[in-house]
């Protein structure tokens, strides 16, 4: 009589008596008490996301962080997919061009994740789109996004812009999101003044050229920390 | 000669705390609301009862495929699987994933050929055949009423007492046990619900009556 | 769970984890001739908030409708599993699963993955086969039970209670209290949990239709 081999809903790799381990295959030593310590080395800051009439615009600055070290000032964190859609990515740098080759990696189930958050913006049969995705395979759509610590200052700016005008132009859009990089460059010390922004509509996926924050830092020496 | 099967209660029911496998994943389960109504007698067939005990998940999936088994078996052989076998087939089953995490202590009581029995099996695949058993967080308190009052000769009545006293003496003490007492007997023509009180009310009724 | 500040810094973790908790808290009611759901939008982590408008309550057939919180990801994917069976069934025999079935089916899903469990949290309402309300609860690991009501998810804890003393002597609802008391007790859960508010999306299943209704809640 068939005991256990016909009815099993997992992969019969398991022996009996072995020890489980996952991954299959993996041995119990990866997860003993001391771990591959899995550390983001090139990171980028927040990204933002805003939906406006006719299209949707991501923005991110143009940082890759080494720990503390301002180290790489100008590359780009933005990409354009296809013709209408475009996608933003905030976390390791590596991983975000790993991305490029592999966007459709199933990147949770194999315990071996790219360390990124990323927005997808884009347009199709008139409507816009703006989702977020993160490394465990959180996932939704939302009007206004922003992730890492943009979540906590430039989000809550933008769902009030957002609520007052939810329908807003391009213009008006462009205007929000470097009004929220510039405070992010004001207040997140691993953010940078130069940024790109792409943006999707009927007409197609455009990144536009790197641009600078002005900045004003005249306030800046009533700030001492006595 | 008779079997009583009083549903032996382990209240951590909500398997939550056990579902981890030893590797490393813990599920990081908050908290969770447990049922008061949830049957720990699971009826496999006409002839065979299973109680639950551990991780809910693991004894309603388990005891489901063993009514697969035990019903298969049937087909094939023209007679019902003996209580042995049945028992057996379960412990075979869980044996193939000791280690692994799950949490389940059951006993399978039915009645065959050999007239009534009565097994234990757990996660582990210990399996033991016996005339009594209390299994989960609130056996030992179970044990202490049932060893002080079990005869041999008992009737029906008197052990369906000693039953329900029992498992509402072990709701009393234990803090992960409560609920409703099932009670069944198993008889040569199969088993029957004999009743479902509320422990609560139970404890009142003991306490005046006695 | 990786705690907020480490995570927005894109700092040091120690080891991956898989698994995050975004929320949530679910309700449902069994009538005699409907079944009745709510649940809130809020998807939030840690001590902030993804999004106020959130989908938890999913139609599978006529007479189903699943609500599911805990990680949203495991959420996500186990929802895409069970509504491609549903519709797998529905060719394959003809006719519609019925609500106890999908039940057996999800405890099953949700089995097979005992060793790296999906973290959710569901109920499963609609009506049976003899079109009485229905509603089944279940543990992230597969154990589920009937009921004539449960409530799950973050808020569980403050909600069950108060439904035990106010339905546990047996009174049959009507659809319209059920969505009254529904509403009234998602109120007092965002006023005490922090991962409950925004808005309560209700569903009300009867032999007529899927019907659903919003209504908002705090936004704090």
């Amino acid at each position: 009589m068939a005991l256990s081999s016909d009815f099993l809903p997992w992969p019969k790799e398991h022996a009996p008596g072995q020890f489980y381990t996952f991954p299959v295959g993996g041995s119990v030593a990866d997860f003993g008490p001391i771990t591959r310590t899995q550390n983001p080395m090139v990171v980028g800051t927040s990204v933002l996301g805003v939906k406006f009439a006719g299209g949707v615009a991501v923005a991110a600055d143009m940082l890759g962080s080494y720990g503390s070290l301002a180290r790489f000032r100008n590359i780009s964190r933005v990409m354009r997919v296809n013709d209408y859609t475009v996608l933003a990515c905030a976390g390791d740098y590596a991983d975000y061009q790993y991305l490029h080759d592999i966007i459709e990696q199933m990147v949770r189930s194999k315990l071996n994740p790219l360390w990124n958050t990323i927005l997808v913006g884009g347009y199709h049969d008139e409507e816009s789109f703006l989702g977020y995705v993160d490394r465990i395979g959180l996932a939704y759509e939302s009007p206004v996004v922003a992730t890492g610590f943009g979540a906590f200052i430039a989000l809550p700016l933008m769902r009030d812009a957002h609520e007052k005008n939810p329908n807003m132009s391009k213009d008006e859009a462009l205007t929000l999101l470097e009004r929220c990089l510039k405070i992010l460059y004001y207040r997140d010390s691993r953010a940078f003044n130069r940024y790109e922004i792409a943006i999707v509509t009927k007409d197609g996926a455009t990144i536009l050229p790197p641009a600078s924050c002005v900045t004003n830092w005249e306030i800046a020496h009533f700030v001492r920390n006595e | 000669r008779l079997a009583i099967l009083p549903s032996i209660i382990r209240g951590d029911w909500q398997s939550h705390t056990q579902c981890t496998n030893p590797g490393s994943i813990q599920t990081p389960l908050h908290h969770s609301s447990s049922s008061q109504t949830v049957k720990k007698v699971i009826e496999i067939n006409p002839y065979l009862l299973g109680t639950m005990a551990g991780g809910a998940a693991d004894c309603m999936y388990w005891e489901r495929v063993l009514s697969k088994h035990c019903r298969i078996y049937e087909l094939r052989n023209k007679e019902r699987i003996s209580v042995a076998a049945a028992s057996k087939l379960l412990a075979n089953m869980v044996y193939q994933y000791k280690g692994m995490g799950l949490s389940m202590g059951t006993m399978i009581c039915g009645w065959d050929k050999r007239g009534p029995g009565l097994y234990y099996v757990n996660e582990e695949g210990t399996r033991l055949s016996g005339g009594m058993f209390a299994v989960g967080s609130g056996s030992t308190y179970a044990y202490g009423v049932l060893d002080s009052n079990h005869r041999p000769d008992m009737t029906p009545e008197e052990a369906y007492d000693l039953g329900r006293r029992a498992i509402c003496h072990a709701t009393h003490r234990d803090a992960y046990s409560g609920g409703v007492v099932n009670l069944y007997h198993m008889q040569q023509s199969g088993w029957i619900k004999v009743s479902q009180n509320d422990v609560s009310e139970l404890q009142y009724k003991f306490r005046e009556g006695n | 769970m990786p705690t907020v500040m480490e995570d927005c810094v894109g700092a040091i973790q120690h080891r991956f984890s898989p698994y995050s908790f975004n929320g949530g808290t679910l309700l449902a009611f069994a009538g005699s001739d409907f079944a009745l759901l709510a649940a809130d939008s809020r998807l939030s982590e840690g001590f902030g908030i993804h999004n106020r408008n959130a989908a938890r309550l999913h139609k599978l057939s006529e007479s189903c409708v699943l609500a599911c919180c805990g990680f949203q990801g495991d959420c996500l994917s186990l929802l895409r599993i069970l509504e491609a069976r549903v519709k797998m069934y529905k060719q394959t025999h003809q006719r519609p699963m019925t609500c106890p079935a999908i039940a057996s089916l999800l405890s099953q899903l949700l089995y097979s993955h005992r060793f790296f469990p999906y973290y959710c949290y569901c109920l499963i309402a609609g009506l049976d086969s003899q079109g009485q309300g229905a509603v089944f609860s279940f543990d992230p690991v597969g154990s589920y039970e009937r009921v004539p009501f449960s409530s799950l998810g973050s808020a569980s804890a403050q909600l069950q209670p108060l439904l035990d003393s106010q339905l546990s002597s047996g009174v049959q609802l009507s659809a319209s209290q059920a969505e009254q008391l529904a509403r009234d007790v998602f109120v007092s859960a965002a006023e005490r949990d922090v991962y409950t508010g925004d808005s309560v999306q209700v569903c009300l299943v009867s032999s007529v239709e899927v019907h659903r209704d919003s209504h908002s809640l705090r936004k704090d």
